[in-house]
């Protein structure tokens, strides 16, 4: 690549200047940090600081404009004097805040898109490791599906889903794109905005299909006293893990399992049924030991329980384990679980001169996990600085460093640790008689290991990740109205981790070697943009222009991974692969090019009279990831708005302050493609291509297979959405109302069909030939004012509703499986088809259970048919139940999601409350598989819903008979019998600060001092059965609930203060 | 403003670790390729298959009546269905097979194609293309026994061609036939490796596929010429194991027996996938002291193990041995004393079976109940053949996995002693039944060496009470020596995945599924109500989701087998 940057110097005159500085503050006479003063007409500004502070220099009787966020602006001519100290007034509407939108910063009255924000306070309102959770249920259209593993990556999805081929939405951090934000401290976080329509984010075009989220850090104010600005934010506090899941005791056990033999007809020669621990009589016994040697079903006194033989350390010979059976019940649940600490400091320090000014955020966040061994720790640093020079020219960087070590256990899958703690059965108990492991080595309990022992042997598995993400700028203000902005930016990281998986004994089905692993790589992303800002008033036009080119490469890197076979000792400092055993050592690398991008773009906003307000966007984008005849994609759009609230017949209507109609159109592209999918390739495997064909028994014959068919023909998905709009400021700013309604179509939708299996099992072109739509509705509704003395109150009620449909996927296909995530024993749940949602519901649907004889009988035909089982529903009325049968019983997209906030505050206390709700959606509880159906693996651990189940005596209900048969009518088929109701209403966040009065504290030395405390997640109200109904997953295969790492309580102790 | 001069190649980014069309089309290229068509033998594209199984262990031994699926009822709960003869075509087991086969002959297909492109010297092409159609012809074999209406899918299918959706309309075996003969006529004999494809290995499945056809005249021929010629790629003859148990030990692989094998290989890079990972679930359930570690499926039938029974040192083919079943563990604690059964049985029963109280290589006596995970639904034995010995674990078995079970055993797709029966079967038909009892004799005759049989835990003795003769008598009767040669194949290649399209290639499917349906029934619940039918049974159905794939407006390429 040779780019050449040339840069047009156009030589201009400015008037006399002077420096001013000032101070900012709010009605209660807090400084007010992060205003905007601005010399009206011209991009010359600044930022204050934490006291308020600022400090500028401005053209003679220049006008200055002071805004922020909830407060109405203020303009005031710049006089003799060179102290300006502004008090500003709550605006209370949302409606006139400064908004950081695509490339430049609008405000809200002349914004015509959908765009939402949120406040920098509410952003870090509820602790979290990743600011993408914060964002639930804080803004309309937005939703957040999250587990609540420290540090996990969220399904983060703007106005529902619109491919399939990536819909997380594109953050834009300081100009600089990303797909992630897990290293972001949210502390240093000033705006965030979320683009959500066509006129809004295709600026954007290439990759805005998915939505816009654009967040700026903090800054620091010029200003002339030199003095440094102090932040600090911390808090302690705990999580409980809360309680488990409802399973029967070991004496409930045992006795169900007597009736599922019995029911089953499973019975020895003496009428009773026979199990390794419970014997053989008319009822079971629990025995005293589980295992004593290889012997089961011990009681005391058998010589086997001998500890002179008991040994657990293979170097030592055989294993010999005494297990004594805990009749009193393990709760695994509580074993892997524990009440975790998480605390998070944050420090930031701002400042400035004339001619600089900085910002440097230092934060530290600590989660230790409910579960054992998982934990965030994340360190970073952000050094934010720019430089003036002559008043013309700005130079400045935002730098951010950040380290994580985040061992994760691997969510929604039967054998993690939440898994594993509902499938071990409780006579179990968690150590044997000596401190070591016990397990299913204990015959009669099936295969599930040991939690808490894997947890614990996996405490000292490391997973780090450091990375710098930032930009380096330059502005110039060339003529009055104009200014050349040029920024590079990006992203460098590079991880490493190593672990072991150790080798078992207690198990049924063990580990036989230590394997050790140990992987690293890096990768990097690079943003170069040059854009030209024009903006002039004349008379009673307005008009805003911006022009802009950009080159782009992401996803850039290679890694390494090895492991290695018994090192020695499995001693922390002795795990090198160069330690371990030299035959059965693996090796891998791989790589990717990274995706470039080459794009121009521009933007016009014309605005007539204050009222009437056009806006136009053009971009044209070069994608890598297509073939050279489809590289480039053009996507327009064109909005409009009328204030109407400014027409002379509405000038009178008191109580309304502001009514705006808006709409726009446009189209926005998605390229998240392999960039390999424009060729044909081949490669080499260890596993798959490579062969013996000497004969040898341990080594091989290098091998290529075909790995993917290409398609040089694929070009760019297009997303066409309308959007109408309309934003309301009622009853003297105390009221705003913000409404969407949308209509989002994605053509030409990139999707992979799978091919029939004649072609071979290679990767299978992407082609551009599916479609989809999303409609739906964004409504905000903000209350606020005073309703006594002293007492003030803000509600904020967020409203997201989308209805999604599939409406093509390709030729002779009509559907897909979402079997790509998770795993379910009994084929996938879900199915992706045309005229359904995404990721819905498919399978037999239950229509109740048989009852009699007579009900089998008179019922459609149904194999394993009996009374107590499954009847189906006969969808297409041919009297027999097959797979044309199956049907698509539920969608796990929400109707309706909502987050609403809630303060009142008194004095310098404040109450806050936050809510999340959702409701329509559903969830498949698929641990019911292993906990409510006796044969899934018999032995484990059984759900207390057994005890409700069908028998004779016991119709009238919904749990099926539980016995030991596994057929089509019992627990082999994907039914509606998991699918439960996943709505639930969260109190996210309840808190109580108080902040010392301003007086007070100064005394001290301190500007502010809040101290709060707090509960996250304090209830959560929901049918759901499972531990949290909040069920991820990916696009096309969410809401499966196959073992989920729950949201917990937090209580919270924390203050914040300013020096 | 800003401009930015930028030369095209900013937005031509070549992948990493990739190879591109040209790449491949070279000698070197063409070579490997050859190589990825031989490594999925295996049926292992993507993983443990055991779906796809080229042993057929599912679709051959469990269906045949060799093995129940094994394990609890639950585990794997895709097989009941299939054990049970009531699978529905979307059954993901079958869609699996037909993925794996069907990427085999792809990518024999790209071997063609990038061969057609390559320079390589004219006996090079030669042996290449040989070499690439005898995997096709196997390839196709594979699913012709498994589903009759295939599709037949040359080099001339491509994606870009938009033909690749085809029929399986007409009869797949002309193709099959003459993929294999093409084979047989231009390979050489000898070979650089002992894995490869020879002249000989593709006489013996174009033989098969004349047997799978009846065509015993085309066959018989072949057979005799592969008897009287046939070596491996080393130019050592084809000779039956001295013995047996040599078939299924890493250590022996490639012996005189082996004509074909699916080579295997452990702790070579590639994590357990060149050994028999589909195997990996077929080992005995116990804590400790058992190999593998998983998952105790793939049990042995009553009906299987009571068929070794001999009266004379000659096997009941009367069908008499149900009515003197041998003795079983079955319901006894492991704790409890137990004497295994001390009547006359062929000794290749305890290479098949693991059984209570009968040496299991050197991992001791078979404990019984403490090596099976759940009696009440798979019965009390368990598999052999597919398992390593004690001495070479993690040595001969791969180290990359939770579990031990995966080894370096070769699974011989076709041994000596298909070619031996087969000849004996065309002579039943076609030829001298005494030519046919003097082949059968051979077969005895190994299993008959004393040095190949069980011996008791302290060497010194055969393990149980084997009795073995050869067939004295003249054979005069034909169906009697038809039942003669059949049954010995149940008794050589018990729990070898052949059964089932055995029975169904002679047209006894119906008759002795059924009978042993009835016989297994009186000692487990597992097979209650359960009925083979013909002709629905004698083939597995499509997978409807390839039925699905292949649809054009609505109208599929392929079509469902009768009565699905």
């Amino acid at each position: 690549c040779c780019c050449m940057l040339l840069l047009l110097c156009v030589n201009s005159t400015f008037a006399q200047t002077k420096k001013i500085s000032g101070k900012i503050t709010a009605e209660n006479n807090e400084p007010v940090t992060g205003a905007t003063v601005q010399v009206k007409g011209t991009s010359t500004g600044t930022v204050t600081d934490v006291s308020g502070a600022f400090s500028l220099t401005v053209p003679n009787n220049a006008t200055l404009v002071v805004s922020f966020v909830g407060y109405k602006p203020q303009e005031l001519t710049v006089g003799a004097g060179s102290v300006y100290n502004i008090s500003l007034e709550t605006s209370a509407s949302a409606l006139n805040e400064l908004v950081v939108t695509g490339y430049t910063t609008q405000q809200r009255k002349d914004i015509i898109g959908a765009v939402s924000t949120v406040k920098a306070k509410e952003l870090v309102a509820v602790p979290a490791g990743n600011a993408e959770q914060q964002l639930q249920g804080r803004v309309a259209g937005l939703t957040v599906l999250s587990s609540g593993q420290p540090g996990t990556t969220s399904l983060v999805r703007i106005r529902g889903f619109a491919s399939f081929a990536g819909n997380e939405p594109l953050y834009i951090v300081d100009g600089v794109p990303t797909f992630s934000i897990e290293n972001l401290n949210s502390f240093d976080i000033e705006t965030t905005t979320v683009l959500k329509d066509a006129g809004s984010a295709s600026i954007y075009g290439a990759r805005a299909s998915a939505g816009v989220i654009v967040i700026t850090t903090k800054h620091g104010s010029r200003r002339n006293d030199g003095k440094i600005q102090v932040t600090y934010d911390g808090s302690y506090g705990w999580q409980t893990p809360g309680k488990g899941f409802d399973i029967l005791n070991p004496e409930e056990t045992a006795k169900w399992t007597w009736i599922a033999e019995r029911n089953a007809g499973k019975v020895e020669a003496n009428g009773n049924p026979t199990h390794p621990q419970y014997g053989t009589g008319v009822n079971p016994v629990l025995p005293d030991y589980i295992l004593a040697g290889g012997k089961t079903g011990v009681f005391a006194g058998d010589p086997a329980i001998d500890a002179s033989k008991y040994n657990v350390d293979f170097n030592k010979g055989d294993i010999y384990q005494i297990v004594k059976a805990n009749k009193a019940g393990t709760d695994w649940y509580d074993a892997i679980t524990r009440t975790a600490p998480i605390q998070q400091h944050a420090v930031g320090l701002s400042g400035g001169s004339e001619n600089s000014r900085f910002y440097a955020g230092f934060g530290y966040y600590n989660q230790e996990g409910v579960v054992l061994s998982t934990y965030l720790k994340r360190y970073s640093i952000r050094a934010n600085s720019e430089f003036s020079i002559k008043n013309r020219v700005r130079i400045g960087e935002n730098i951010q460093m950040t380290f994580r070590d985040n061992p994760q256990l691997t969510n929604l899958n039967e054998g993690n640790a939440i898994s594993l703690a509902y499938r071990m059965n409780p006579l179990i108990p968690v150590h044997d008689e000596f401190g070591g492991w016990a397990g299913t080595a204990a015959k009669g309990f099936n295969n599930p290991s040991n939690p808490v022992a894997n947890q614990t042997r996996s405490k000292d598995n490391k997973g780090h990740a450091f990375g710098i993400f930032g930009n380096v700028y330059a502005e110039a203000d060339i003529l009055k109205d104009l200014t050349f902005r040029s920024s590079f930016g990006g992203n460098l990281f590079s991880f490493y981790a190593n672990g072991i998986t150790s080798r078992t004994y207690e198990n049924s089905e063990n580990i036989g070697s230590d394997q050790l692993y140990e992987n690293s790589g890096y990768g990097y992303s690079w943003t170069w943009t040059n854009t030209m800002r024009y903006e002039h008033t004349f008379g009673i036009n307005n008009i805003k222009a911006l022009v802009g080119i950009e080159a782009i490469r992401d996803g850039a890197g290679r890694d390494m991974n090895g492991t290695g076979l018994n090192p020695f000792t499995n001693v922390v400092n002795y795990r090198t692969l160069t330690g371990t055993q030299s035959s059965g050592r693996t090796v891998g690398s791989e790589g990717s090019p990274g995706n470039d991008i080459f794009s121009m773009f521009g933007k016009v906003d014309y605005t007539l009279m204050d009222r009437y307000l056009i806006s136009a966007v053009l971009r044209r984008d070069g994608s890598s990831n297509f073939g050279i005849a489809n590289r480039y994609g053009t996507f327009p759009a064109v909005s409009a708005g009328w204030r109407v609230s400014q027409e002379e017949f509405l000038k009178g209507v008191s109580w309304i302050n502001e009514l705006k109609l808006r709409g726009g159109w446009g189209k926005m592209g998605n390229q998240r493609i392999d960039l390999n999918n424009q060729y044909n390739l081949y490669a080499a495997s260890a596993s798959f291509s490579a062969y013996a064909i000497d004969g040898a028994s341990t080594a091989t014959f290098e091998g290529i297979n075909k790995a993917r068919i290409g398609n040089p023909e694929g070009r760019w998905e297009t997303n066409i959405t309308t959007n109408v709009g309309l934003d309301a400021t009622l009853f003297n700013n105390t009221l705003d109302f913000i409404f969407d309604i949308y209509n989002k179509k994605t053509s030409n939708l990139l999707f992979n069909p799978e091919l029939p299996g004649t072609v071979g099992q290679v990767t299978y072109p992407t082609i551009n030939v599916a479609s989809m739509s999303n409609k739906g509705i964004d409504m905000q509704l903000i209350k606020r004012g005073t309703f006594a003395k002293n007492w003030r109150y803000e509600a904020n009620l967020t409203l997201t509703t989308y209805k999604n449909k599939i409406t093509k996927l390709s030729e002779g296909v009509d559907y897909f499986d979402g079997n790509s995530f998770g795993s379910s024993r009994i084929g996938t749940f879900t199915r992706n088809a045309v005229g359904q949602p995404i990721s819905a519901f498919f399978g037999y649907d239950v229509v109740g259970l048989f009852q009699d004889d007579n009900d089998v009988k008179n019922s459609a035909a149904q194999d394993g048919a009996a009374p107590g089982r499954f009847k189906y529903r006969d969808v297409d009325g041919d009297k027999k139940i097959t797979a044309a049968d199956r049907t698509f019983f539920g969608d796990p997209n929400p109707r309706v999601t909502s987050g609403l906030d809630i303060t009142i505050g008194y004095k310098g206390f404040d109450f806050n409350m936050f809510f999340y709700a959702v409701t329509g959606a559903k969830v498949i509880n698929y641990t019911r598989w292993f906990t409510d159906f006796f044969p899934s693996f018999p032995g484990q651990a059984i759900s207390g819903r057994v005890r409700d189940s069908w028998t004779p005596e016991n119709k009238g209900t919904t749990v099926p008979i539980f016995e030991d048969v596994s057929n089509f009518s019992t627990n082999t088929q994907p039914n509606s019998y998991y699918m439960e109701n996943g709505a639930y209403l969260r109190a996210r966040n309840v808190q109580l600060s108080y902040t010392l009065p301003a007086s007070t504290i100064r005394t001290i030395g301190m500007e502010k001092l809040k101290i709060y405390v707090q509960a996250v997640n304090l209830f959560t109200i929901t049918g759901y059965k499972g531990l949290d109904p909040a069920v991820s997953g990916v696009d096309t295969n969410f809401g499966v609930d196959y073992g989920n790492y729950p949201l917990t309580r937090q209580f919270i102790l924390g203050l914040n203060a300013i020096f | 403003v800003g401009l930015y001069a930028c030369k095209k190649s900013f937005l031509s980014r070549d992948p990493i670790g990739q190879l591109g069309d040209a790449d491949v089309a070279t000698k070197k290229g063409v070579e490997e390729l050859l190589i990825g068509a031989y490594a999925v033998l295996d049926g292992n594209y993507n993983g443990f298959n055991w779906q796809a199984s080229c042993t057929n262990w599912v679709y051959g031994s469990i269906a045949g009546g060799d093995a129940h699926k094994g394990s609890n009822a639950g585990d794997q709960a895709d097989i009941n269905p299939i054990e049970r003869y009531e699978a529905l075509s979307t059954n993901d087991f079958f869609n699996v097979k037909w993925k794996a086969v069907y990427d085999g002959v792809a990518r024999t297909n790209n071997v063609l194609k990038a061969l057609a492109k390559a320079d390589v010297s004219d006996a090079d092409r030669g042996r290449i293309r040989a070499e690439t159609r005898f995997l096709r012809g196997f390839y196709h074999l594979e699913a012709k026994k498994m589903w009759n209406n295939i599709p037949y899918v040359d080099e001339t299918v491509d994606y870009v061609a938009n033909n690749y959706k085809v029929a399986n309309t007409e009869d797949a075996w002309p193709k099959i036939e003459a993929d294999l003969k093409a084979a047989y006529d231009s390979l050489p004999a000898i070979m650089a490796q002992v894995g490869r494809a020879n002249k000989w290995a593709a006489a013996a499945f174009l033989a098969k596929a004349y047997m799978f056809e009846k065509k015993y005249a085309e066959a018989k021929p072949l057979l005799e010429s592969i008897m009287a010629n046939g070596t491996n790629p080393k130019g050592v003859k084809y000779a039956l194991a001295a013995r047996y148990q040599d078939n299924y030990n890493a250590d022996t692989k490639n012996g005189p027996e082996s004509i074909f094998a699916v080579q295997a290989s452990v702790n070579d890079g590639g994590q357990g996938n060149n050994s028999n990972p589909d195997q990996i679930l077929n080992f005995p359930y116990s804590d400790k002291g058992a190999p593998g570690g998983c998952c105790g499926f793939f049990q042995p039938t009553q009906e299987l193990v009571n068929s070794f029974r001999t009266a004379g040192g000659l096997p009941l083919l009367d069908g008499t041995y149900n009515a003197n079943p041998v003795k079983s563990d079955m319901g006894i604690a492991a704790d409890k004393p137990f004497t295994p059964d001390a009547g006359p049985l062929d000794p290749r029963l305890d290479w098949t079976v693991g059984r209570r109280g009968i040496p299991y290589l050197d991992w001791g006596a078979h404990p019984g109940i403490s090596w099976i995970r759940d009696q009440s639904n798979g019965g009390p034995y368990s598999p052999k053949k597919n398992v390593y010995y004690k001495s070479q674990e993690k040595v001969l078995t791969d180290g990359s996995s939770w579990t031990n079970g995966l080894t370096a055993i070769n699974y011989i797709l076709i041994r000596y002693a298909d070619v031996i029966l087969w000849a004996a079967e065309c002579e039943v038909e076609i030829g001298s039944l005494e030519k046919a009892r003097e082949y059968v004799n051979l077969i005895r005759e190994r299993a008959a060496n004393t040095n190949g049989w069980v011996k008791n835990a302290a060497g010194n003795a055969p393990a149980a009470n084997y009795v073995i003769n050869e067939y004295a008598t003249p054979w005069t009767d034909k169906n009697a020596a038809r039942k003669a040669v059949h049954f010995e194949r149940k008794l050589e290649f018990g729990m070898e995945g052949h059964r089932f399209f055995d029975l169904v290639r002679w047209g006894e499917a119906s008759s002795t599924l059924n009978a042993y349906i009835a016989y297994e029934t009186t000692i487990m619940s597992l097979l209650k109500g359960v009925k083979f039918t013909e002709p629905k049974n004698t083939y597995y159905p499509i997978p409807q989701r390839q039925i699905d794939l292949s649809a054009t407006n609505g109208v599929s390429a392929l079509k469902q087998n009768p009565d699905y």
